[in-house]
């Protein structure tokens, strides 16, 4: 036997194997970026010129973080795709008979998963700086809203393989997170304040994690304080929710 | 001996309704090549997921080296390399990167990690093909990878589940070649599942013939051919009533069939038993003009105990093209 030592490796080794295809393959990357573009490019600069929300100062500035939210939470909410894949194929088999403990594979897909979804952080900003956005230019809260990001999207992305395990097909999973990104989307903070919303959509909105995270993000990036206590403890209820949640069905995909 | 798999009473049900093992008896000797050989839908896959610890039994247990595999899985995994029938690889990524990153899973200390890796690299034959992408590998290396991938981790007990489906002859006898020098190596056990007759006979020291998730028989490939009512020998002689008479002395013979100065008997194991029987003959005067051998054969032996042909694809046999193509494609 060769010693093992069980320390978090395993865990990075997943994010690693994802960083690794994204270097073999970054088109997803790419891609997926166009929408977010397009959001903040084309509807933000003309809903800008409308004026439609006095109250949150320049627009595109407003909806830089939504969008950016948007595109990474596609991207790890579909992330439960590869699980139904790798359930079709050996891997998830194999994985299951490895020594390390089966929350390392939520744990590590989670992060992998959420990696792969925070590349948008980067490329929306930038667009969106170059379409006039006055995002700050402080590294510390950059590099915090980075990690902000990545950490919610774990959530996500726990939350995506919660559904892959429980529905096990593609056709049944493509089906729920495209009927679920939208309207998760859409009732947040990330196009509109707030207060502008029925008093039905608001409710909805406090209770989506989205809603936490574009705060957060917009707290670290537009108002540029360090004010996001509140909206931290929110993310880190709905992270470590739909992890357990994630941890507990996965054997079920198996079955 | 020691047991490195104890198999006592399995049932497993899916369900509720479908009982894909229904009461299943082994035991696999430490150092030993172990068959399961059966039909597709036998319970061949559902008896290693259970054994590898991703299936709880209903009822019976398993024990590898004395671990329970529900109650010590962990236990249970750390002794294992397993190679699952379909691609267990990230075709995304290149061989070495796929050893890589399993070796961190499976915790390969960092001082090692690398060489560890290459070893088995140059050990299975893919040095050249390390830096390519797994995707353009052909199906052999895939599954040589595979058995890279499971070796690496020194286990005591190598499970494979078909792990030459869908390779052509010469890709089928490299893997082989490879896990059998893997066994002279390391010394480890190795359990595999298979529909191929001839590598359970080539290869497996014993094997257990199993249909509809029960095993009907065990026993090393010699046993259970000798079940099948050994081999049929026929010759044609110059001598039909000497040659009776020589045989009816020799007590291992059974004359079947006597036609035109052709004799046919049947004796287990032909290969040895012959060169005593045509010495006989010989002594006695009767000259042998033409031999024609018919080895007995487990498929015989399989459909002598359960009325069909082990070889035989019930009903999955879209399973079976599909798990095909996807090693073609890599994944």
């Amino acid at each position: 036997m060769v010693k093992t030592s069980f320390k978090l490796t395993p865990i990075f080794a997943m994010a690693e194997m994802e960083l690794r295809r994204l270097r073999h393959d970054p088109l997803e990357i790419v891609t997926r970026a166009i929408q977010p573009i397009l959001w903040v490019a084309v509807f933000g600069t003309v809903m800008a010129r409308v004026r439609a929300f006095p109250s949150v100062g320049d627009y595109v500035t407003f909806i830089a973080p939504g969008v950016v939210l948007q595109s990474s939470t596609f991207i790890a909410l579909a992330y439960g795709i590869m699980l139904v894949f790798e359930r079709e194929s050996g891997i998830l088999k194999k994985l299951l008979s490895t020594p390390i403990p089966r929350s390392y594979i939520v744990l590590g897909r989670s992060l992998a998963g959420a990696i792969r979804a925070s590349t948008q952080y980067v490329i929306v900003l930038a667009s969106a700086a170059a379409v006039g956005a006055r995002i700050t230019n402080n590294p510390i809260n950059l590099v915090l809203g980075y990690l902000i990001l990545t950490y919610s999207c774990m959530g996500f992305t726990s939350l995506s393989i919660l559904i892959a395990s429980a529905l096990k097909t593609r056709e049944r999973f493509m089906g729920i997170i495209g009927a679920i990104t939208m309207p998760l989307f859409f009732a947040s903070n990330a196009l509109y304040p707030l207060e502008v919303m029925p008093p039905a959509i608001q409710a909805l909105s406090l209770i989506n994690p989205l809603t936490y995270t574009v705060s957060a993000l917009r707290t670290l990036l537009v108002v540029n304080t360090f004010n996001i206590l509140n909206d931290f403890l929110a993310i880190t209820a709905f992270v470590v929710v739909s992890i357990a949640a994630a941890m507990k069905t996965l054997n079920r995909i198996i079955e | 001996m020691n047991k490195a798999v104890e198999v006592k009473n399995v049932v497993k049900v899916y369900g509720g309704v479908v009982r894909a093992l229904n009461g299943v008896d082994l035991d696999v000797d430490e150092g030993s090549v172990y068959a399961l050989l059966g039909p597709n839908g036998a319970g061949k896959t559902t008896l290693i997921r259970v054994m590898t610890t991703q299936l709880r039994p209903n009822e019976g247990y398993v024990k590898v080296f004395g671990y329970d595999v529900v109650n010590q899985a962990s236990k249970v995994r750390e002794l294992i390399g397993y190679v699952p029938q379909e691609v267990s690889l990230w075709s995304d990524l290149t061989g070495y990167e796929n050893l890589l990153i399993y070796a961190k899973i499976y915790g390969i200390p960092k001082d090692v990690r690398k060489r560890v890796v290459e070893e088995v690299l140059d050990f299975m034959g893919l040095k050249e093909a390390a830096n390519r992408l797994v995707r353009t590998y052909s199906g052999g290396m895939i599954r040589r990878l595979e058995i890279a991938s499971a070796v690496m981790v020194k286990p005591k007990l190598m499970v494979l589940d078909e792990p030459t489906i869908g390779l052509d002859p010469s890709a089928r006898k490299s893997v082989w070649e490879r896990i059998i020098s893997c066994k002279k190596e390391f010394g480890v056990t190795v359990f595999f599942a298979t529909h191929y007759m001839d590598e359970a006979d080539k290869y497996a020291d014993r094997i257990s013939l199993m249909s509809s998730g029960k095993i009907i028989t065990s026993g090393t490939p010699e046993e259970l051919k000798a079940l099948a009512g050994g081999d049929k020998v026929l010759l044609k002689v110059s001598n039909v009533s000497e040659t009776l008479s020589t045989l009816s002395k020799l007590n291992y013979v059974v004359v079947s069939k006597v036609n035109n100065g052709e004799v046919e008997f049947i004796v287990n194991r032909s290969a040895e038993a012959l060169p005593k029987v045509l010495k006989e003959l010989m002594s006695n005067g009767v000259e042998v003009d033409e031999i024609k051998i018919h080895e007995a054969s487990l498929d015989e032996v399989f459909i002598k105990l359960t009325g069909r042909s082990a070889l035989q694809e019930v009903g999955r046999i879209k399973e079976v093209i599909s798990a095909r193509r996807m090693i073609r494609r890599g994944g």
